[in-house]
């Protein structure tokens, strides 16, 4: 069984939705023309990914495994809706602007994917642990390609202008291609900060670098 | 009890009880959502009308729909600024088929007499960083002031009076389109959308 700790660095890091399952890519790649953007949407997501893994582990025992699929997915669909109203009442402007890819949440894989693959096993409190940390990795990577776009595509950081007038931004970076891109790059530099830290433990400990630690990925 | 018996009462309840949910979510939001999208408008109202009218634009209005307004005959609000009996300006949203992406919708304010008081974009899909300077820069401020008469309506490159952008023609030409049909609209009817608020009028 895995530890609390382990549950956390997983969902947030080696396990991370975007850097190492590569899901939830039409929102992360949609909206993150700004910081702003990303943390709003990240968070959006964080909300429904807890309440559903919340609540598909206290049903877990009472639901046939036959329909455990639909069952979720009108569990994950109507915690999108509640987020949607809510964040629509008292969160005008930021809904305006997520307003498109706020119901897209339900078709994020990665929310049913923690559904079935950890929630529908696991009790409640891991669960909460599990949905809060993919929810704050999803945030983060979100958070990084937003702000990267924004520094690239408009010079700009949270709307502040970082360089000046003379600056002339990469506008492409702000388009859907530098999404892409952006991404692209962010993805090679968690590969490369990844493969360094492989280097500094088999360098570390000689003797248990073989251990069958691999299995993990 | 049979299997498929179980299955389609589990699902009935998580149906059930997400609906209910959700009912009461959309009850308690109802209000704030309408009252958020209400003040929405009357920032924009007070933004493009002329200043000191002291009803409430926002519920002082008149339907009326026209092909200059959008292609698609669709009513369009007229909201009235008074101050007392007299006549401050009418806004009203415009809708420009031909933007670069998509309908470009502008809000349009104009004084008695077919004086543009104010503009503002409302909705867009304009290309970030090109287009979407119709919003960013102060370039909507250039239609203050204008009328039919004082002004060729146009961006400079077709001869008008108006700036396009470098890179950007398309979107400044349709929005500037769109004004002068809405502006001509408002002239002919100027009668109709000053009468007071009748039946019509739609919250």
């Amino acid at each position: 069984m895995t530890s609390t700790k382990e549950i956390i660095t997983n969902g947030f890091w080696s396990n991370n939705v975007v850097f190492a399952q590569l899901l939830g890519m039409c929102p992360l790649l949609g909206v993150t023309t700004t910081a702003m953007n990303g943390i709003g949407m990240g968070m959006a997501s964080l909300a429904v990914l807890l309440g559903s893994n919340v609540v598909v582990s206290l049903v877990r025992n009472y639901i046939p495994t036959e329909v455990r699929i639909p069952s979720y997915i009108i569990i994950i669909a109507s915690f999108v809706t509640i987020i949607d109203l809510v964040m629509n009442a008292y969160l005008h402007d930021l809904h305006k602007v997520l307003g498109l890819f706020i119901p897209l949440i339900v078709v994020n894989c990665a929310i049913l994917g923690r559904a079935e693959a950890f929630a529908s096993k696991n009790s409640l409190a891991r669960s909460a642990i599990d949905g809060i940390a993919s929810g704050l990795g999803f945030t983060f990577a979100l958070f990084l390609l937003g702000a990267s776009r924004e520094v690239l595509g408009s010079g700009e950081i949270f709307g502040m202008d970082l360089f000046g007038p003379s600056f002339h931004p990469a506008l492409g970076f702000v388009l859907p291609p530098g999404a892409f891109i952006a991404l692209g790059f962010i993805l090679m530099g968690i590969k490369w900060i990844e493969a360094k830290r492989e280097e500094k433990k088999a360098v570390a400990t000689p003797a248990t670098a073989a251990h069958p630690e691999a299995n993990a990925a | 009890m049979p299997d498929f018996i179980k299955m389609g009462l589990a699902l009935m309840v998580v149906g059930l009880v997400a609906t209910s949910i959700l009912a009461v979510t959309e009850a308690v939001t109802r209000g704030p959502i309408a009252e958020a999208k209400r003040l929405e408008i009357l920032r924009a109202l007070t933004q493009v009308l002329p200043q000191g009218f002291d009803n409430a634009p926002d519920s002082d209005t008149i339907l009326l729909s026209d092909s200059r307004l959008n292609r698609k005959l669709k009513p369009v609000t007229f909201y009235r600024g008074r101050k007392g009996d007299s006549n401050l300006g009418a806004a009203f949203v415009v809708t420009a088929p031909d933007g670069y992406s998509g309908n470009i919708d502008i809000m349009l304010a104009v004084i008695p007499g077919g004086t543009i008081s104010g503009i503002q974009v409302v909705a867009h899909a304009e290309t970030p960083g090109l287009g979407d300077k119709i919003v960013i820069t102060d370039w909507p401020q250039s239609f203050q002031g204008k009328t039919l008469d004082n002004t060729k309506w146009g961006v400079k490159k077709d001869g008008g009076d108006f700036d396009q952008f470098a890179g950007a023609t398309i979107t400044p030409r349709a929005v500037v389109g769109a004004i002068k049909k809405g502006l001509a609209f408002f002239v002919e009817n100027e009668g109709k959308i000053f009468q007071p608020a009748s039946t019509e009028a739609v919250k």
